[in-house]
């Protein structure tokens, strides 16, 4: 290419290259958008829709193919139901007991996986392991080991001189067997996110406590709890969202009516049972309206209490 | 630059237009001919359907729950090789020609809202459907009685007693009980006692239609050490949460009492809190003494129909949970069955198993009635029964070589099945069976008393009919 050629390139180049830049700043986000619009239409269908769909419902009594709008009798129907607010209360004990103990102890096991030199690996899956076992699996082997005649942890209980249970078979112990089993299930998730914290605090702000003659414990109070907290905060409103949505083992451990006596039946089970036992749709329909209000309404009070930044 | 946007355009109409095409088409091969098959369907009416008449381009789609596969498969329970529905679909086609038929089976998990949903959408000409009443209610039915009436090769005294009425059900507009579907599965409520037990502790078996008192004095002398075996034995188990709002109403019915009255939702007048229902409900807090731990959570009851079993009587069995399974341990000897609690009538027991149904708006009802009579013939009865662990629902089943072989347990089956409190009741799938079923656990776990727990029970499905 001779100079003269060159240099009128120069002289051409100039303005196109604007345009060119334009359109393909244009294409590429046109491509983008087309990118997202299988999965936007996906969101459309499948989460947009039911949600309108049950919301309009819920001003409806239906069985699905007879509608009569009843305007808001179904809130109130749901609202002044002494079994919706067991429901509630039965949703709450059992999330409240399962963060309650599986936070502290998953940080705690965390911690001492933590400090040990050799074997980390292998106590994070078998830690890990309950979590990615399927809750209904797990529910079912649940009913054997919390069994009142052969249950393994009554044999335990009976071989160490302590009063055995009944269980799933007692109102006042069912909850207790629910908790049992989220906790088993749960904690591996926490003493991993746990861990990936406990491994990002500076080993240097460890050192300088150790210089200034800080023990063990006051490094694990002063030093590795303070840098937690989000972690605690994330676990927290998490662990929350999940336990008030709580349906699959109540449902196999007590199907739609969480027997005995309600004692296990949480806000999702009610739902179900509404909806789709009995053609209650309507009902169904407002009570999940009701349920995602007291879910918005916790996690709130969750993210102002934990001081968590969204 | 505009060549490659025109194919990146072109390809995605493309795609576009793939995924519209795959979501509107059927997958019936015959889905395209529709009208050919109404058409069909109208030369149906005029011929009969015997003798080869033309059925060219008619599909049928059948909606089947539970234990069913179209190729052979081998059965859990018995490790036996069972035939496949390949072989009904043969002979159903072969005998209308022309005629195709389709399945689409489902688990017995969320049958009731994945029928409802077929049923709205119009995937099916025939359902097997155990909530008859609450989708007759909703006019999505056709009334079968003008169909049995002109079709002078059917008789519904094929069935077993009581079959035909247990099925029966409201229509949208109608005040009297209508026949919109035809037994297909059979079912029964009954007792069941281990014989052996009773021999090991010197009891006399049960009598075939046992009173509460009867039950009550021998699970009494089968609890507690076995005199031969040294084992912890227990007189008795019943299933204290899911089911027991029937075992309760059948011990009310028992003593003369009733669920209640009615069957359209503004006619039904509940009797939950009778004084049959109270001494119903005592008996069954008494009865849990000679149980083991763990009923009301469905537990205790592992060793029955095991070698090992421990447990002398148990209440409210049905067949599909016992004959072929007792067979299958080979316990078929050992394993006995008596009767529910009958009122002086000899009625008494919930009435179960499934009928099949037409879909009002079956493009193809000629054939479907075909198939509904075929369904009820003794080849598929035959079928279900040999194949498919399932009950039968017609007489027939007495004269067949394999009812022969297990007619000690199907002998007193059938009479259960004959003699069942009809129609069946219209709230077994609605929020008083689970409001009734809460209260008997309250009182099983002590939470309440019996008088307490019925009335509540009594005061909440009120409650629940006056807000439906």
């Amino acid at each position: 290419m001779n100079k003269e050629n060159m240099k009128a390139d120069t002289t051409v180049l100039p303005s196109e290259d604007v345009t060119t830049i334009k359109q393909k700043k244009r294409k590429a986000t046109f491509t983008w958008y087309l990118f997202l619009l299988p999965s936007f239409i996906g969101i459309l269908l499948f989460m947009v829709y039911p949600i309108v769909e049950s919301f309009r419902l819920s001003f409806y009594q239906s069985n699905g193919t007879i509608e009569t709008f009843t305007g808001l009798s179904n809130f109130q129907l749901v609202l002044t139901s002494a079994t919706f607010w067991n429901t509630v209360w039965n949703t709450f004990f059992i999330a409240f007991f399962q963060i309650a103990l599986t936070i502290p102890l998953g940080f705690i096991f965390a911690s001492m996986i933590n400090s040990v030199r050799r074997g980390q690996n292998f106590f994070k899956v078998i830690y890990f392991l309950p979590n990615v076992t399927s809750i209904v699996a797990a529910a079912m082997i649940f009913q054997f080991v919390l069994h009142p005649e052969m249950g393994v942890v009554n044999y335990a209980l009976d071989a160490v001189g302590l009063p055995t249970s009944t269980w799933f078979s007692d109102p006042s112990t069912s909850k207790w067997g629910v908790i049992l089993l989220a906790v088993w299930h749960w904690i591996g998730f926490v003493i991993i996110i746990c861990l990936a914290n406990l491994q990002a605090i500076s080993p240097e702000m460890y050192e300088a406590a150790r210089i200034d003659g800080a023990s063990k414990i006051q490094q694990w109070l002063f030093i590795t709890i303070p840098n937690m907290s989000g972690t605690f905060a994330f676990l927290l409103i998490t662990g929350w969202i999940g336990g008030l949505q709580r349906f699959n083992e109540v449902y196999v451990l007590g199907g739609p009516n969480g027997s005995p006596a309600r004692s296990i039946q949480t806000m999702g089970a009610f739902i179900y049972e509404r909806g789709f036992t009995g053609f209650e749709f309507g009902i169904a329909s407002a009570a999940t309206y009701i349920m995602f209000i007291i879910i918005l309404i916790f996690t709130f009070i969750n993210l102002k209490v934990s001081k968590m930044n969204l | 630059m505009k060549k490659i946007k025109w194919s990146l355009l072109l390809v995605l109409a493309l795609l576009f237009s793939m995924v519209i095409m795959t979501a509107c088409s059927s997958d019936d091969e015959t889905g395209g001919e529709s009208d050919t098959g109404s058409e069909t369907s109208e030369e149906g009416n005029d011929t009969s359907s015997e003798g080869g008449e033309n059925w060219d381009g008619q599909t049928i789609n059948v909606q089947l729950i539970g234990d069913f596969n179209m190729e052979d498969s081998t059965d859990p329970i018995t490790g036996q090789t069972t035939k496949g529905l390949q072989e009904i679909k043969d002979q159903f086609e072969s005998e209308h020609p022309g005629a195709t038929v389709e399945f689409t089976i489902m688990p017995w998990e969320g049958y009731t809202e994945k029928t409802q949903a077929m049923l709205t959408s119009g995937e099916a000409d025939v359902y097997q459907m155990p909530g008859i009443a609450d989708f007759a209610a909703q006019g999505l039915l056709e009334p079968l009685q003008p169909w049995i009436d002109e079709d002078e090769e059917f008789s519904t005294d094929i069935f077993i007693d009581n079959q035909m009425e247990g099925w029966m059900a409201l229509g949208p507009d109608s005040d009297e009980l209508d026949v919109f579907g035809l037994p297909f599965l059979g079912d029964a409520r009954f007792i069941t006692y281990d014989k052996q037990l009773f021999d090991e502790w010197g009891v006399e078996y049960l009598s075939e239609y046992p009173t509460m008192e009867e039950i009550a004095e021998k699970a009494k002398q089968m609890t507690g050490t076995n005199p031969e075996t040294g084992e912890q034995n227990y007189g008795l188990w019943f299933r204290g949460d899911w089911s027991s709002a029937f075992t309760l109403i059948n011990l009310a019915e028992g003593q003369g009492g009733q669920w209640g009255t009615g069957f359209a939702w503004d006619e039904i007048e509940f009797e939950f809190d009778s004084p049959e229902m109270v001494s119903g409900l005592e008996w069954l807090l008494e009865m849990q003494e000679y149980a083991p731990e763990g009923l009301v959570s469905n537990q205790g009851a592992e060793k029955w129909l095991t070698h090992e079993n421990n447990i002398g009587i148990m209440l409210n069995q049905g067949p599909g949970d016992t004959i072929m399974p007792a067979y299958a341990q080979d316990l078929g000897d050992r394993i006995g069955i008596a009767q529910e609690f009958k009122n002086d009538d000899g009625v008494g027991g919930m009435f179960a198993g499934s009928p099949i149904t037409m879909a009002k708006d079956s493009e193809n009802k000629e054939l479907a009635w075909e198939w509904m009579k075929f369904a009820t013939s003794d080849t598929v009865q035959q079928y279900v029964f040999e194949e498919a662990n399932a009950m039968p629902s017609v007489q027939s089943v007495e004269t067949w070589d394999s009812y022969a072989e297990v007619e000690n347990l199907m002998e007193p089956t059938v009479e259960a099945m004959s003699t069942p409190w009809t129609p069946r009741y219209p709230w077994a799938s609605s929020q008083p069976r689970f409001i009734l079923t809460s209260e008997v656990e309250a009182a099983l776990t002590g939470e309440r008393s019996a008088q307490e727990a019925v009335e509540k029970a009594q005061k909440e499905s009120v409650e629940w009919l006056e807000n439906r």
